[in-house]
């Protein structure tokens, strides 16, 4: 029987590399002194300084995850927490350097642009170097800055809501990123503003050995609804590199929010993101996420339902090739009466890859006529690779409808036969049966994403029938 | 404070499924000899018997328990002559405490019962092993009953070795002690061996089911069930841990695994862990858990025939149960149990 062979992405567009420069560069290393370097250059308000150096002192006294992937390859001390690019903050295109602007061009940021998307918040290294906005949305009040500039100019909002819903004692890489944060997005909807274009921003890492903190902070008012759209990418380095971004959302009661993401690192990045969500009442957030690339990902975006009515979703797929670690899943905490989640999460492993779903539902015991169903489907391509299913169901009261189904496996060859009954070749049937198992998650992504899926699950099939 | 039944492969330790922690447990050290064990087989070694360890067990405190003072040991070798074993082991009020090792090594086909139950209402202590060889070609059915009284605490570690086409029926029937922590492991290296575990746990009161089934599919063609069906009443608790592990060269192996939960109470806790771990391409797994209390339609259609609510619900708990306790072959031990379930239900 032979083998399905996918190829691995066309990482080439993505490796590309400028010339490292920096116009600062902080020392090896984490402590005090570096901590409050960092806020000093930002121009830190007061009260946020002392975030930095509190949560500085809660990630000493933190220990490294006892479960998951091997985190040991990490060596804080050697990573530089952060890098500063040439470029301020650009208003417009033009002002953006040539060199900067040719990475971007490659990456397809430009294009995004001509589709006329809402706003690109496109980060480069730690420092946000290019935003634009629509006219139409400034005037209906919506807030779409970079989160240096939401510190200073809105720091009553975010005072109210910076690590109030991710805890910065929820473990060692959230408090680590609350000390050493830089760049990220800001949203600020306001209620009843239905922001019908997808809000979209680009993640990049550019420099040896350093970090990205970004912090995305999103808070869709009363009534409210937004779609906000996440890729990332990195170029390729040999030494470790470590991504601990955090993003926190508020959809506020009677409103909506989409996040869709792309988490596509290089194949040497620890990619050690936290993402939370706190739901009002008969308010919806829906998630839908691709985690490709990066060495070890530990990555579990998490649903809070605080108000009655509530209600997730999940459509997830992760993709595992050769020498990665994706352990990746949904948390869902019930906390309200009539509350509902749904999960539809997969993934592929390949060549010796690793998935791992590793999930949490809670339903907690005022949560009454609650339901949950979660579906998780994992493709082995190989038997070099290897997929495990590890989900904590937590179910504290009687009134819930609660279901669990997970099912592992190889493509059927029956699946198979019928297809070539059909007139397929047997290539064309094994990459129908991939496609289609994918299919349900990249119907969700947005087009450009969307294709990059469609290359990753570009398939090849080899060997004689049989 | 003790600390047991680690599952296989850790997770986030804010999820409280690692291991059980319990307080106010003493693992007793100085133990009479336990009398009023009752065991029918032709091929028995007593207490002279060289206790081995185990690959997973609870934790290392209690396979200590039961290599220092182990106050009940057996060992049987199974022929031809021996197709109906049991093994009652029955509390009162002198004897509270059992350390037990149990070791089958199935030549044979042959039944087998382990049932602990009490007459007294004094505080019980159970740490046992039971470890089982099915050898090649050989069936065998194992019953294991707990129906200690509800202050006692139980501890019960079961190992199982299936060699080439060897068939393990499993089942085990949990409704007693307040504590109850079980652990279960199969080890599948024979070729097609296939093992069927299906659990009964009913929880009331105080009762804590702590619930930690493993099983390793490594020969070719193995075949893994897991099917357990419980309730739960009043401020019950139970965490189920199930795991099916597909090792690599398991070609053709076959994995399914399956919890139903029936929540009685809104006080009730039911946390569920089911895993599936896979380093081998070619095989076919399955899990699901599901939980929630009884569907208000059945219970409506049952009260419509003129049978009250509480009969009505214990009726649709004892049809998802008596699948399972059809299996147990011993007339008198399954109306014992049917009577036990109705009792524990008003």
């Amino acid at each position: 029987m032979s083998k399905i062979q996918v190829e691995d992405i066309n990482r080439n567009i993505y490796d590309i590399k400028n010339e490292d420069e920096y116009a600062f560069k902080i020392q090896k290393g984490l402590n005090r002194e570096i901590v409050e370097e960092i806020s000093r250059q930002k121009n830190d308000p007061e009260w946020m300084k002392e975030i930095r150096l509190k949560a500085l002192e809660t990630y000493n006294s933190l220990e490294l995850p006892t479960w998951g992937p091997d985190l040991s390859e990490l060596k804080m001390d050697e990573i530089a927490t952060y890098v500063k690019p040439k470029s301020k903050l650009n208003t417009s295109w033009d002002d953006v350097p040539e060199e900067i602007k040719n990475t971007f061009d490659t990456l397809g940021i430009p294009e995004a642009e001509r589709k006329s998307l809402a706003g690109v918040g496109a980060q480069y290294d730690s420092e946000v170097v290019y935003h634009s906005m629509k006219e139409d949305l400034l005037k209906q009040g919506v807030i779409y800055t970079d989160m240096e500039t939401a510190v200073r100019e809105y720091p009553e909002i975010v005072k109210n809501y910076f690590m109030k819903c991710v805890p910065v004692n929820d473990h060692k890489f959230v408090a680590l990123h609350a000390a050493v944060w830089s760049g990220g997005s800001f949203v600020y909807v306001p209620k009843g503003v239905k922001v019908d274009i997808p809000l979209q921003s680009y993640f990049r890492l550019n420099s040896p050995e350093s970090g990205q903190f970004e912090h995305t902070l999103i808070i869709v008012d009363e009534g409210a609804s937004l779609h906000f759209i996440e890729g990332c990418s990195a170029p390729k380095y040999n030494k470790v590199n470590l991504h601990a971004g955090c993003v926190e959302l508020y959809v506020k009661d009677n409103a909506y929010l989409r996040y869709s993401t792309i988490e596509n690192w290089s194949k040497n990045m620890m990619n050690l993101n936290t993402k939370k969500a706190i739901v009002g009442k008969n308010a919806q957030i829906d998630w839908v996420t691709g985690s490709f690339g990066s060495k070890v990902s530990m990555l579990y975006p998490m649903s809070i339902l605080n108000g009655e009515g509530a209600k997730t979703e999940y459509t997830g797929i992760t993709f595992a090739g050769k020498g990665q670690n994706l352990d990746t899943g949904f948390k869902v905490i019930h906390n309200a009466p009539n509350t509902s989640s749904v999960v539809n999460s997969k993934s592929i492993s390949k060549e010796g890859g690793a998935c791992t779903y590793r999930a949490l539902v809670r339903i907690a015991e005022n949560a009454k006529q609650s339901k949950c169903s979660v579906s998780c489907e994992s493709l082995m391509l190989d038997d070099n690779s290897r997929s495990d299913t590890i989900p904590v169901n937590d179910i504290q009261t009687d009134e819930v409808e609660f279901s669990h189904e997970a099912k592992i496996g190889k493509i059927s060859d029956k699946e198979i036969f019928y297809l070539m009954s059909r007139g397929l070749s047997e290539e064309d049937a094994k990459a129908m049966i991939v496609r289609g198992f994918a299919y349900p998650i990249s119907k969700e992504l947005p087009v450009e994403y969307a294709v990059e899926m469609n290359n990753l699950i570009n398939m090849e099939l080899k060997g004689a029938i049989g | 404070m003790l600390k047991v039944n680690r599952t296989p492969v850790r997770t986030s330790r804010n999820f409280k499924i690692n291991n059980i922690k319990l307080e106010d447990v003493n693992i007793p050290e100085k133990v009479w000899s336990f009398k009023p064990a009752t065991i029918t087989s032709s091929n028995l070694v007593e207490n002279n018997v060289a206790v081995s360890g185990l690959t997973y067990g609870l934790g290392d405190s209690l396979l200590k328990n039961v290599m220092q003072c182990a106050n009940h040991k057996a060992k049987i070798t199974v022929d031809k002559q021996d197709k109906d074993i049991k093994m009652i082991y029955h509390f009162d009020d002198e004897n509270t405490n059992l350390i037990n090792y149990i070791e089958i090594d199935a030549k044979e086909n042959a039944n087998v019962i382990v049932e602990y139950k009490s007459n007294t209402e004094k505080e019980c202590f159970v740490n046992s092993i039971i470890k089982i060889v099915a050898c090649q070609q050989v069936m065998i059915n194992v019953f294991v009953i707990n129906l200690l009284n509800e202050s006692s605490n139980f501890f019960l570690a079961m190992e199982n070795s299936l060699e080439e086409n060897s068939n393990l029926q499993y089942t085990v029937i949990d409704l007693g002690a307040k504590n109850s922590i079980q652990n279960y492991y199969a080890n599948m290296t024979g070729e097609s061996a296939n093992n069927d575990l299906q659990a009964i746990y009913l929880g009331r009161k105080n009762q804590l089911k702590d619930i930690n089934y493993i099983a390793e599919l490594r020969g070719q063609k193995t075949n893994v069930n897991i099917d357990v069906q419980g309730a739960l009443k009043d401020n019950a608790k139970k965490n189920f841990k199930g795991t099916i592990d597909f090792k690599k060269g398991c070609k053709k192996a076959k994995g399914d695994e399956n919890e139903y939960c029936m929540l009685l109470s809104d006080r009730a806790k039911s946390i569920a862990l089911p895993m599936l771990l896979c380093t081998e391409d070619d095989v076919e797994g399955n899990h699901s858990t599901a939980s929630g209390k009884l569907n208000e339609k059945e219970i409506f259609y049952i009260m419509s025939r003129g049978i009250n609510k509480q009969e009505a619900t214990k009726l649709i708990i004892k049809a998802r149960f008596q699948k399972i306790l059809e299996r147990i072959c011993d007339e008198e031990v399954r109306n014992e149990l049917m009577e036990e379930i109705d009792r524990r239900l008003d």
